[in-house]
């Protein structure tokens, strides 16, 4: 199960170009929805605003290797490590979620587009990578919706009583639990039970996609902004927030 | 919380219960550990105890402190003090037990952490006045808090007390308390032998002065919901001294504090004409109150009412002359922190209206009233005071006990001891604490018993609002607006407005007479009744419900207190348009009150006041 | 001045909501970050953004008396035992204070369990716990019937 290709193997029903396809409109689904998601709340507009007054209130200019630096930590730290996450085990979760899903987009891209036939050899490395993937997204993904959700662990609400914001959460876990299921059923034979487990996997990775317009997903991209903007205001003294601690060396 | 959602039921044992996590409250359950070592201490909070109560941002000034070791001060001093503040008025008992151990919680805290401030020259505690001392408080409330977590068997968090328990063995005698997780949910029954309640006062039952997101800006914690009298009136505790309610003489609308600046900065107050007032209005006051216009210091309540008399005379706003004193850097620097560390809307306040008091000298206004037992005045149940000395009337076996057996009270829940403050009401816990344990230790073995039929039947009664939310909720469309149920904050919208207008509150420049206040009973009467179609949508509002229900039982009790002391003992607090002066001849004695559960009655008395400091 | 919450710096650890002692911050179903559910409730304790470990919380004075351009920003480091506070002005006038907020380490306080537990004499005094000792005089104050005022029994 772990070494073949799950996606040359759908050419038993699927032309390699459904998936193919599919995959282009996935992106550009995403990258319409967080287009389209910033131009309605006019975000660009915001940042680009709040970029000008905290320079209107600064008290020194950064130097270009200054402001280099400062992008480099924002990455090295909010991006690379998550580090926006105070709490420790929210920012595993999230390791695991963001590490995980890079490994399985980038290989299922791979072998979509690479190896779309079983007759090509796939590398074995690239499905177990998928495999190793998806089940990272399921372990940093389920625990955080059973054990880290703060609506629920520090406002009381009760597990399954989903909202608005659960949207991408479930929608990933949907995806990427279909995607196992579909795995271990194709290896036990049924093929019935496993185009439907299929069909589920596709559902839940469409709306997932398609509904990038109303999650947070925007907000991947806001908080690295933000983070290094904080950094910059702090070096040019415009931070409203007073300066002697060593808070601020931490970051 | 569950999968489902589920309420569970959870009993929780205990030998002594500590209602409240306030500094009543850490104070109570900190003492009860190093007296009752084997005994099961809890504490029960409706927030959080390491920022609960009225000490969550902190203080800048400690109050209450003798300084004995230093001659600064005795407790027959502060007795003194504290009855010529209240025009006579105060369990001297009481007032002195708490003053001769106050000392020690002071230190005390020191000793744990908390910075006190120190006079370079003499090396004592920084004085801001007589009474009170300079600290750095951001983290009084953490501090004291860590204390009582060290003691406490446990502590429950986000537990909202609603009712207390009756023992169905014996009559008028305490069995434990009922309430309901503010996150799960799930209803809390606790069982104890003895029951300490060191809830909060009450704030926000008269119309305050800033009715939008300025309600948020009280002057007390806007959490104080009355819970000190909620729980003790309808299981019969008599009460003393609720119309004596207090109002303050503070910054203009963020209610930041006075004391640091009128007496270590040593500011003082003029007219819109740059006039000194107070003096103007001597004569008039001494014909409403006589002799008690000569004492030093003057009563606040006095002080208040020139302030008034002034502002109704057309010469308001009165201001704070702060330009002379701010030019030091030094009472600059104390004059910010004093509201960082305890006030810091009031920075907030400035720094949006660009008031810097170098250069402006800022407004004053009086506050709308509040009522509570810790502060200036000393509303609270009747409790029985210290075994070695207090007068016979006043003295029924336990110290702070109330007229219910096992049921104790400290901090802003004890009325007639006034001027308390934070350490006082530290130091009241302990007293009350050591007096439960005693109380237990007593009881030999036996064990007060719940009512399981009085449980059931109030666990019904407390998660009603839910349930008239849910079903109600089906016959309109949407919004705040129906015919059947009543959001919390219509009705504490309602219940201020009746207070405002009826009770003495600023709508009416803290006037009221009998056919108001009878009135004002009428209009209760019907709130009361509509608490029965409260509405709440959620477990925070379902808090916000009960903490109503607990505004409107103190309500109540002020009213009548009020309506049953014909005369005005303190003009400046408020005023009776019927009986306008005060009457040492038949007043100089304490208001009791005591609802009765089984008949539903109001039973008022009078109680003499004993000076038994000369 | 009610507090409110930076959408791009929280990231909704929940230690608003456990902290708040009016109940009024809470998490927002649909971003899942912290929200003032409640402004009018809204004490201005501070208590919020002293906790946020993202200084994600931030206070804009009460719409009813307070103009706008302010800004009263802290920093609370327990490590340290400071806090330090950023006043801006609306017409920008800034000013900057720092102070200790405890002496002793962080989780230091001794149980009263600890302490030697009281003797019969003790119990039957009026003394409270390490009394007289931390009132720091000989002996607890006290009034006999003898002393009292004249005329009062």
């Amino acid at each position: 199960m772990f070494t073949s290709n799950p996606f040359a193997e759908l050419t038993a029903f699927l032309p390699p170009i459904a998936m193919q396809a599919y995959t282009v409109l996935m992106v550009v689904a995403v990258v319409a929805g967080t287009i389209l998601d910033m131009l309605h709340k006019s975000s660009a507009k915001f940042f680009a605003l709040n970029s000008k007054k905290s320079k209107a209130r600064a008290k020194r200019t950064l130097r270009g290797a200054e402001t280099v630096s400062l992008a480099a930590r924002t990455i090295a730290k909010e991006v690379v490590t998550s580090g926006e996450f105070c709490s420790q085990q929210r920012r595993i979760s999230h390791l695991f979620m963001f590490y995980g899903f890079f490994a399985y987009i980038t290989t299922t891209v791979v072998m979509i587009f690479a190896y779309p036939t079983p007759e090509m050899a796939t590398p074995i490395f690239i499905p177990m990578l998928w495999h190793i993937g998806v089940l990272m997204i399921m372990l940093g993904g389920y625990w955080f919706f059973f054990l880290l959700r703060a609506n629920v662990v520090h406002d009381g609400q009760p597990v399954f009583r989903l909202v608005e914001a659960d949207l991408f959460i479930v929608t990933l876990l949907g995806s990427v639990t279909f995607a196992l299921i579909w795995r271990i059923v194709e290896t036990g034979g049924n093929v019935t039970m496993s185009k439907i487990a299929f069909g589920l996997y596709i559902l839940f990775t469409t709306v997932l996609f398609g509904t990038v317009r109303w999650s947070k997903f925007a907000h991947m991209f806001f908080k690295p902004v933000v983070a290094f903007q904080r950094r910059v205001e702090e070096a040019e003294g415009s931070s409203a927030l007073p300066s002697s601690t060593p808070h601020q060396e931490a970051r | 919380m569950g999968l489902f959602s589920r309420r569970k039921t959870v009993t929780v044992d205990s030998d002594v219960l500590v209602i409240g996590g306030g500094m009543a409250g850490c104070g109570a359950t900190y003492e009860a550990r190093y007296w009752g070592r084997d005994l099961k201490i809890v504490c029960v909070e409706k927030a959080k105890i390491e920022r609960s109560g009225a000490v969550a941002q902190g203080l800048y000034a400690i109050n209450t402190y003798m300084g004995m070791h230093w001659d600064e001060n005795q407790p027959e001093d502060h007795v003194r003090y504290a009855r010529n503040d209240l025009m006579g008025l105060v369990r001297e008992d009481l007032g002195y037990d708490v003053a001769r151990h106050v000392d020690a919680s002071v230190h005390q805290f020191e000793e744990w952490g908390l910075p006190i401030m120190r006079d370079p020259e003499t090396g004592r505690y920084q004085r801001e006045g007589k009474w009170q001392i300079m600290i750095h408080g951001e983290s009084y409330k953490p501090i004291v808090a860590e204390a009582a977590s060290k003691a406490a068997d446990e502590v429950y968090n986000r537990i909202m007390v609603t009712h207390l328990l009756m023992d169905k063995t014996k009559p008028n005698r305490v069995a434990g308390a009922v309430g309901f997780n503010v996150r799960s949910g799930d209803y809390y029954v606790f069982r104890a032998k003895a029951v300490i309640v060191c809830a909060g006062g009450a704030s926000h039952i008269f119309k305050p002065r800033a009715v939008g997101e300025g309600m948020g800006r009280t002057w007390y914690a806007p959490w104080s919901s009355a819970s000190a009298y909620g729980l003790p009136i309808p299981v019969g505790a008599k009460m003393t001294q609720m119309e004596n309610r207090i109002v303050l003489t503070r910054f203009k609308d963020g209610y930041g504090p006075v004391g640091a600046y009128f007496l270590h900065l040593k500011t003082y107050t003029e007219n819109a004409y740059g006039e000194e007032y107070e003096s103007k209005w001597y004569d008039q006051t001494k014909d409403l109150v006589g002799d008690y216009i000569d004492m030093h210091p003057v009563p606040t309540c006095l002080r208040n009412h020139a302030m008034l008399e002034e502002i109704r005379a057309g010469r308001g706003p009165i201001r704070m002359v702060t330009t002379e004193a701010f030019q030091d850097p030094h009472k600059e620097t104390v004059g910010w922190e004093n509201f960082l560390g305890m006030t810091i809307g009031q920075a907030v306040t400035w720094a949006s209206q660009n008031i810097d008091p170098k250069h402006t000298n800022p407004e004053l206004t009086t506050s709308e009233p509040y009522v509570m037992g810790s502060h200036a005045t000393c509303s609270g149940v009747w409790s029985s005071g210290p075994e070695d000395f207090a007068p016979d009337e006043y003295q029924w076996g336990y110290n702070r006990m109330t007229t219910v057996d096992g049921l104790f009270g400290a901090g802003d829940t004890i009325g007639g001891s006034a001027h308390k403050f934070s350490s006082g009401s530290f130091a009241e816990g302990r007293i009350a604490a050591k007096a439960a344990v005693k109380y237990v230790n007593d009881l030999s073995g036996e064990q007060p018993q719940v009512s399981e039929q009085e449980y059931e039947s109030l666990k019904q009664e407390i998660y009603q609002p839910l349930e008239n939310y849910k079903i109600g909720r089906n016959e309109i469309v949407a919004g705040t607006v129906s015919p059947s149920y009543l959001l919390p904050m219509h009705g504490l919208q309602r219940l201020e407005k009746i207070m405002d207008e009826y009770v003495g509150g600023i709508g009416a420049n803290y006037m009221t007479n009998e056919p108001l206040l009878t009135r004002g009973l009428e209009l209760l009467d019907m709130l009361k009744e509509d608490l029965t179609c409260l509405g709440a949508e959620d477990l925070h509002q379902l808090q916000r419900a009960w903490e109503l229900h607990h505004r409107v039982v103190a309500s109540e009790a002020v009213t009548r207190h009020t309506m049953y002391r014909k005369e005005t003992r303190w003009p400046g607090y408020y005023y009776r348009g019927d009986h306008p002066k005060l009457d040492d001849k038949d007043w100089h004695c304490f208001t009791l009150s005591r609802f009765d559960p089984e008949s539903g009655e109001w039973t008022m008395e009078k109680v003499p006041v004993y000076h038994i400091i000369d | 001045m009610p507090t409110f919450v930076y959408m791009a710096q929280c990231d909704g650890c929940g230690e608003c909501v456990d902290i708040c002692p009016s109940d009024i911050m809470h998490i927002d179903t649909k971003y899942r970050r912290a929200l003032n559910i409640e402004p009018n409730m809204c004490w201005e304790c501070y208590s919020c953004v002293k906790a946020c470990p993202q200084n994600a919380i931030d206070v804009r004075g009460y719409s009813d008396f307070a103009p706008l351009g302010h800004s009263v920003r802290t920093l609370r480091d327990e490590a340290k035992g400071t806090i330090s506070w950023k006043i801006q002005f609306r017409n920008g006038a800034e000013k900057n204070f720092v102070s200790p907020i405890r002496t002793t380490p962080w989780g230091s306080i001794k149980s009263p369990a600890e302490y030697e537990p009281p003797t019969e004499e003790m119990w039957n005094s009026q003394e409270l716990a390490q009394e007289p000792k931390t009132l720091k005089v000989d002996e607890l104050p006290a009034l006999t019937r003898e002393q009292f005022k004249p005329g009062v029994i």
